[in-house]
């Protein structure tokens, strides 16, 4: 799974929690969209498709990004913020590239990086990359195979505690064949084997990292300091205030067109567009729709599309939130489920929280990933249905409008973190539609801290939650297979079908493509089926840029990944574009 | 003056420690940890493998007693929001906030008292009243709106001052050391400004009253009787000694400074102490919590004494020996 969080809120720390504030009346937004969304749709036209060509363009440039929250470390297999990962992405180098397909069935559309060659086994249970020759750490030492042995040994070490470690269960280990020769071992022939080496692990550097205990590494002074291969090389890191990288001119890969890169940390989002809207800064990762209203006019400002691999929707606890260990009494059948499914109107109240700039889900999936379908039968809108079948399932109507059964009130209790203004106002539209079926909902509104606690423990009924997934096709066993119950996994709702496991098992293991896709289909309508959520919205961002910025692709794993591409014409240059590469006066 | 002074810094320890235990309570007793911060790629079994790291899974006693042990060596732990020992946070965040404080404090006092005066001196006019109602309508105004329209105006309708950060991050670094300095004092703008229109209103409203007090006294009219000009009487007699309590209302102005500068160093991008300890809050990063806290009861108790011992020396007749 990809460490990047929730999206539809701004992040304020580096726990990256996005706080969009949905404060616009209706029809100003629709104003706005109107006027707006032309320019983002040719912003999405012109840098929105995937190219294999980077930008051309004169090196030199500075890009600010104004960031609403610090990077939590630097050292790749614990970072768990956005910040952390671009850096690790930036500074770091993997042994192969994901194509900008993200294609994660055998090698297809891998392109070199570290190793610039790889050669598998007759039987595919290992695969030997051969290393760039003249790939080198930013302290001139070379990248060689034990570097590669080291790092696959350090994110599978239990002492380190990295949340990577899982996804590489199936790489066993690394041998070393020759310094620029390195093997890596699997434990089962499967589709995605070479997916996990190459995406899951940055190449650390052995020689500055072997000599402390994995359990100092996260908070050693070393690591503060991080030492890569990649384009970008790393200056200095004032936390909480601002985090640089520079070009590595001597890079194997060619130098980065830009000479620097600065997150300018600001406390929250608000102030992050501040900075932007003044010039102090370049690049808002992601704008509210204010701020996209706001910087409509701002004849520098350019909004960019940045697709993501992150989704909401409103799930539902099989668990009593007061006795875990029992069945929910509400959730535990299905045509309650189905009828909270029923009850809400997905569609209005994506129009009702984002007009024309939200983007529904279609289920336990971004719309990005590969195996995505976006034909999936979930259960319709229909009120009425939905009362039938809340009264077959028992739940009588009763005094004050609220259903009752064997005495007990049909009153259920929303988390929903504060943090997200998104999902604040999703909660009370879910509230007044499970009202109108005869379902009383209290909202328990958390700051996230608190949010996390209960959502951890299944002190819920519903919750209002995100996930971020892996662009492979058994990324949603991480969140909704039976093996990823809490405490250890991430399905909280405690969902469990043989049936969708047996049927991702397949996906994964599936060396077709479109096998894959057939399989994951076939899981994703089980879920449908089975109702555990209902699925409210992908988390599409738009962000804001300097149009001095001439940049490729986006990615939906981060803005960043062809950033050593991005260019600034000369005759656009800025002072802060024109300082280069030398020492700071002072 | 030397015991008072002893006694004085005594009962300081004593309430530095009840805020401080009472500080390291209630933070704990918040839902959360330094670990349940929103990753949802991060497992349980991994964020219980960093509370054991750090000591979160101890007993409360055990981390109090740890904590007290750890502050009386000058170790105050690990910050989980900064990602740096806590000593190295507050070496970087305190200054920016005292700088901020400072200027702001000079500022608001120096005008508030320049208003006071042109109220006195101007007293019953349609001049002095507008003086009053604009002093007062940024003393009713929010904090944070008023950063907001400052930074709308400034840096954004009227583009001549940067709207955030402490300097400039791209360039300041690579700037001649007076332009630097000149790039500084240019972020210190707004932000010293907004304090300084939030506090000089009550300032001024104080000190007015002090001087309306003092003018009826007998060494004023024996001032007016020996020929001297109102304007005369005011700034040589009447200031000088309508200035001692104002004294007093600047120590005390460090914590209503310290509060205000939570919201405009928010809105100002102004990483200083009010951001660190807001942010530390909502991340549950305990020590720098009750670092933050400690500095703030620090600051707020030096700033009454500092006060206490002002006033003895202006005025003879208060020193307690």
């Amino acid at each position: 799974m990809e460490a990047v969080t929730l999206l539809d809120a701004v992040p304020t720390a580096r726990n990256r929690c996005l706080t969009f504030r949905h404060d616009l009346p209706l029809m100003r937004l629709r104003r706005f969209f109107a006027c707006s969304l032309p320019l983002v749709l040719v912003a999405a036209c012109s840098r929105g498709e995937p190219t294999a060509a980077p930008v051309e363009g004169p090196d030199g440039g500075t890009l600010v990004v104004a960031e609403p929250g610090d990077a939590d470390n630097l050292l790749p297999p614990v970072t768990a913020s956005i910040l952390g990962h671009a850096v690790a992405d930036l500074v770091y180098d993997h042994l192969a590239e994901i194509g900008d397909g993200m294609q994660t069935t055998g090698d297809v559309g891998f392109k070199p990086q570290l190793a610039d060659s790889w050669t598998w086994a007759p039987d595919s249970m290992s695969v030997a990359f051969h290393l760039n020759p003249r790939a080198r750490w930013h302290d001139g030492v070379p990248v060689r195979a034990a570097d590669v042995r080291f790092s696959l040994a350090l994110y599978k070490n239990p002492k380190l505690g990295s949340a990577i470690a899982p996804l590489l269960s199936n790489v066993d280990s690394v041998t070393v064949k020759d310094s620029l020769t390195a093997v890596a071992w699997f434990h089962a022939k499967t589709p995605e084997s070479f997916f996990n080496i190459v995406y899951q692990l940055w190449v650390l550097p052995a020689h500055l990292l072997d000599t402390i205990p994995p359990e100092r590494l996260a908070t050693s002074e070393t690591v503060r300091h991080p030492v890569g291969s990649g384009r970008f090389r790393f200056e200095k890191w004032d936390p909480g205030s601002q985090l640089v990288l520079v070009a590595d001119t001597g890079n194997y890969r060619g130098r980065a067109k830009l000479d620097r890169v600065i997150w300018a940390i600001a406390p929250d989002n608000n102030a992050a567009f501040t900075q932007l809207l003044s010039g102090e800064a370049d690049l808002l990762e992601i704008a509210t729709p204010d701020q996209l209203k706001a910087a409509a006019s701002h004849p520098a400002l350019a909004p960019f599309v940045w697709p993501s691999l992150q989704y909401v929707f409103l799930g539902m606890n099989f668990r009593d939130a007061a006795h875990p260990a029992q069945p929910s009494p509400f959730f535990s059948d299905l045509r309650v489920r189905r009828a909270v499914s029923m009850a809400i109107d997905r569609h209005a109240m994506l129009r009702n929280v984002f007009d024309s700039l939200g983007a529904i889900s279609y289920g336990p999936f971004p719309r990005s990933l590969a195996t995505a379908d976006t034909t999936l039968r979930l259960p319709p809108y229909d009120p009425a249905h939905a009362q039938a079948l809340l009264d077959s399932a028992g739940w009588m109507a009763g005094p004050g409008g609220v259903r009752r059964r064997g005495g007990r009130p049909l009153q259920i209790r929303l988390i929903v973190p504060t943090s997200s203004a998104f999902r604040m106002s999703y909660a009370v539209l879910i509230q007044d539609a499970l009202r109108k079926v005869g379902i009383a909902c209290d909202i328990d509104a958390e700051q996230f801290p608190s949010f996390f606690a209960k959502q951890a423990a299944g002190n819920f009924d519903l919750v209002l939650a995100g996930y971020g997934t892996d662009p492979n096709a058994g990324g949603a066993q991480q969140e909704w297979g039976s093996d990823a119950m809490p405490p250890g996994g991430l399905n909280y709702l405690r969902y469990s079908d043989p049936r969708f496991d047996a049927m991702l098992d397949s996906a994964s293991a599936s060396f077709d493509a479109a096998a894959a896709r057939r399989y994951a289909s076939r899981a994703y309508q089980v879920i449908a089926d089975d109702a555990p959520g209902v699925w409210l919205y992908d988390a599409v961002a738009y962000g804001l840029i300097s149009r001095r910025f001439h940049l490729p692709a986006m990615r939906p794993d981060g803005w960043w990944q062809h950033l050593a591409d991005w260019t600034v014409p000369i005759d656009q240059r800025i002072d802060r574009d024109r300082i280069g590469l030398g020492s700071p006066t002072h | 003056m030397g015991r008072r002074v002893a006694a004085r810094l005594g009962q300081a320890v004593v309430v530095v420690w009840i805020v401080a235990t009472l500080a390291f309570v209630l933070i704990h007793a918040a839902p959360g940890d330094p670990f349940s911060f929103d990753a949802p790629t991060v497992s349980e079994a991994v964020r219980a493998h960093w509370r054991a790291e750090f000591g979160y899974d101890r007993p409360l006693a055990t981390q109090y007693l740890l904590w007290l042990g750890n502050l009386a060596h000058g170790n105050l732990g690990y910050s989980h929001s900064m990602h740096e020992p806590v000593r190295d946070a507050l070496a970087a965040a305190l200054p920016r906030t005292l700088v901020l404080m400072a200027v702001a404090l000079v500022g608001a006092f120096v005008l508030g008292i320049l208003l006071a005066l042109f109220q006195v001196e101007h007293r019953g006019t349609r001049r002095a009243r507008w003086a009053g109602n604009v002093a007062l309508f940024f003393y009713s105004v929010p904090d944070f709106w008023l950063a907001l329209v400052m930074v709308l105006a400034f840096a954004y309708w009227l583009p001549i001052l940067p709207a955030g950060y402490p300097v400039s991050m791209a360039t300041h670094d690579y700037m001649a050391p007076l332009a630097a300095f000149v790039d500084s004092l240019r972020h210190l703008v707004l932000p010293a400004l907004t304090l300084v229109l939030l506090t000089t209103a009550g300032i001024a409203r104080f000190q007015r009253n002090e001087l309306l007090d003092v003018l009826p006294l007998d060494f004023v009219r024996t001032a007016r009787a020996k020929g001297l000009s109102e304007r005369q009487v005011v700034r040589r007699h009447v200031l000088r000694n309508a200035l001692i309590p104002t004294i007093t209302l600047f120590g005390l102005s460090m914590p209503t400074l310290l509060g205000g500068s939570v919201f405009v160093e928010k809105v100002f991008a102004w990483q200083g102490m009010g951001w660190v300890v807001v942010n530390a809050i909502g991340l549950r990063d305990y020590p720098m919590v009750l670092a933050g806290v400690l500095v703030g009861t620090v600051m707020v108790i030096l700033g009454n004494l500092a006060a206490d011992l002002a006033y003895g020396l202006a005025d003879p007749r208060l020193r307690v020996d």
